[in-house]
């Protein structure tokens, strides 16, 4: 990888004409592999043309856990789809005016329309494509997996708080808080006698909870599911699903990716391109 | 008078039964805006349901089996499924019962007005901030000025709607998921902290000529006297104004 920055468009450039090599379609069910990520869009960079009619665009960063739960959505529904990657440790100006909260993920269809908030990007993806509904038509059972979200939502902190500690201060504090989460997690599986959260097949709840999971596998992390069994076959389970195993992150990446990331390094976000 | 204006349960206080048929149950306080976003939408859809108020001071020990912290508000209907969560509540509410729909029918308008939630987070802890602040006898010029951002950011949106609701032009899910808290404003003493944002007084004018938030409006004395005796741990406070 060379020690250059993203590929740089300087600021007032005109928008270069779309064409296969500027943006990588991933379409829909297609074969196996996926396209190659482009590196991601930096400051400085000219913001990107409309999207073309027939896909929708998700300004996306290749770890981040928040994105791949759009991903994965989008993926699981075979909905044609574009990817921007942005460069989270140097964002460009023009990013703010999809999102003025300047996070991923977020989605851009044809019509100019902006949604950003992964869950809500999820929810928008699955009401406005056909096929598989992920999300319960039975009002009760929407209700129940956005009561799971709930109960799930100190994981991303909490996780992310372990990774920034580790090999410095002692994190058995966060540890602690982390076995607690995870066995509330537990508890719900247990009481439901299912395999996913939101039942006997896999559904939005599974996806939105997924990217922290796999974070412990591609960290081998794994003992830290060794008191919640049901969670732990959960997890197996997960792996078996097309969508995600063809999102799976590859853990040298991620480890590269972290490392650099921790220390502020603004070439993290294109590890391993 | 509301219909939920019955005494609280506390400790001690024998669990109630099963939801009859026909009904949904909210477990809900009087005073509480979370649980206020719940009794608009019932209000709001005419949906048949029973209030049971709950001493937050003094939780009775059953009412730990309808929720695990014994939070509100949190509805039970007579299959005996619970639902809390107040975001979580009113979705479930709009989704299970017929007539007006509150959220939109287009999945965008949808999703917009979920984003809109999202730059509302604030507002709930900064309001209650102010209230606290004061009611110690300390000053909150850092606190109302944050919640001025706030409303600031909210005053924006409705601006570059150029529409009198969060919505459109017509009352919906996301204002009466806001109205709470500006409902409160006066009763706490931050009023001026919309001083500066028109559109948003515009909005709270008109929200308070729609008939649901009218039929729900606390009296203001009321409040004071709910908020006097809260301030003073008085776990009598969640029943003031009751005549019965």
């Amino acid at each position: 990888m060379s020690g250059g920055s993203a590929r740089s468009l300087g600021k007032g450039e005109a928008c270069p004409p779309r064409s296969a090599a500027t943006l990588r379609r991933v379409s829909g069910p297609g074969p196996g592999g996926r396209a190659a990520p482009e590196r991601s869009h930096a400051g400085g960079s000219a913001p990107p043309g409309p999207v073309p009619e027939g896909l929708i665009r998700v300004y996306s960063m290749r770890f981040c856990p928040f994105a791949k739960r759009t991903l994965l959505v989008l993926k699981a529904k075979g909905i044609g789809h574009e990817v921007i990657n942005i460069n989270l440790k140097n964002k460009p100006e023009w990013f703010f005016k999809k999102n003025p909260f300047g996070l991923v993920p977020v989605l851009e269809n044809s019509q100019g329309q902006v949604i950003y908030e992964s869950a809500i990007t999820c929810e928008y993806l699955d009401e406005a494509y056909p096929g598989k509904k992920l999300l319960p038509d039975d009002p009760y059972e929407k209700a129940c997996q956005k009561m799971v979200f709930e109960l799930f939502s100190k994981v991303p902190p909490l996780l992310l708080s372990f990774l920034r500690r580790q090999n410095k201060e002692d994190c058995s504090g966060v540890k602690e808080e982390l076995h607690k989460e995870f066995s509330k997690l537990e508890e719900v599986l247990t009481n439901k006698k299912t395999t996913f959260f939101g039942g006997s097949s896999l559904s939005m709840i599974d996806y939105l909870i997924w990217p922290w999971f796999e974070w412990l596998i591609t960290l081998e992390l794994n003992e830290y599911v060794d008191h919640t069994p049901n969670l732990k076959l959960w997890m197996e389970a997960m792996m078996k699903d097309p969508a995600v195993s063809s999102l799976f992150i590859d853990p040298k990446a991620f480890r590269g990716f972290l490392d650099l990331y921790l220390q502020n390094n603004l070439e993290a976000c294109d590890y391993g391109l | 008078m509301t219909d939920d204006a019955t005494r609280t349960l506390g400790k001690g206080s024998a669990p109630p039964g099963p939801v009859p048929e026909g009904l949904i149950r909210l477990y809900s306080m009087r005073f509480c805006p979370y649980a206020h976003r719940t009794r608009l939408v019932l209000q709001a859809k005419g949906i048949r349901h029973e209030v049971i108020n709950i001493n937050l001071r003094n939780k009775p020990e059953w009412y730990f089996t309808k929720h695990p912290f014994g939070h509100i508000p949190v509805l039970e209907n007579s299959k005996g499924q619970l639902i809390y969560e107040s975001v979580i509540a009113c979705e479930y509410l709009d989704d299970a019962y017929p007539g007006r729909k509150l959220y939109p029918y287009d999945c965008y308008e949808r999703a917009r007005q979920k984003m809109l939630l999202e730059l509302f987070y604030k507002v709930p802890h900064l309001t209650k901030e102010c209230l606290v602040t004061l009611r110690c006898g300390r000053g909150c010029a850092d606190l109302k000025l944050a919640l001025r951002q706030e409303f600031c950011n909210l005053e924006e949106i409705l601006g570059y709607q150029n529409t009198i609701f969060f919505g459109g032009d017509c009352i919906s899910m996301i204002d009466y998921l806001f109205w709470p808290w500006f409902e409160r404003l006066d009763v706490y003493g931050i009023a001026d902290c919309v001083n500066h944002t028109p559109a948003l007084r515009l909005w709270i004018a008109a929200m308070k000529q729609d008939p649901t938030v009218c039929a729900l409006l606390i009296d203001k004395n009321i409040f004071l006297g709910f908020l006097n005796l809260y301030f003073q741990n008085n776990p009598d406070a969640f029943d003031y104004g009751l005549s019965c």
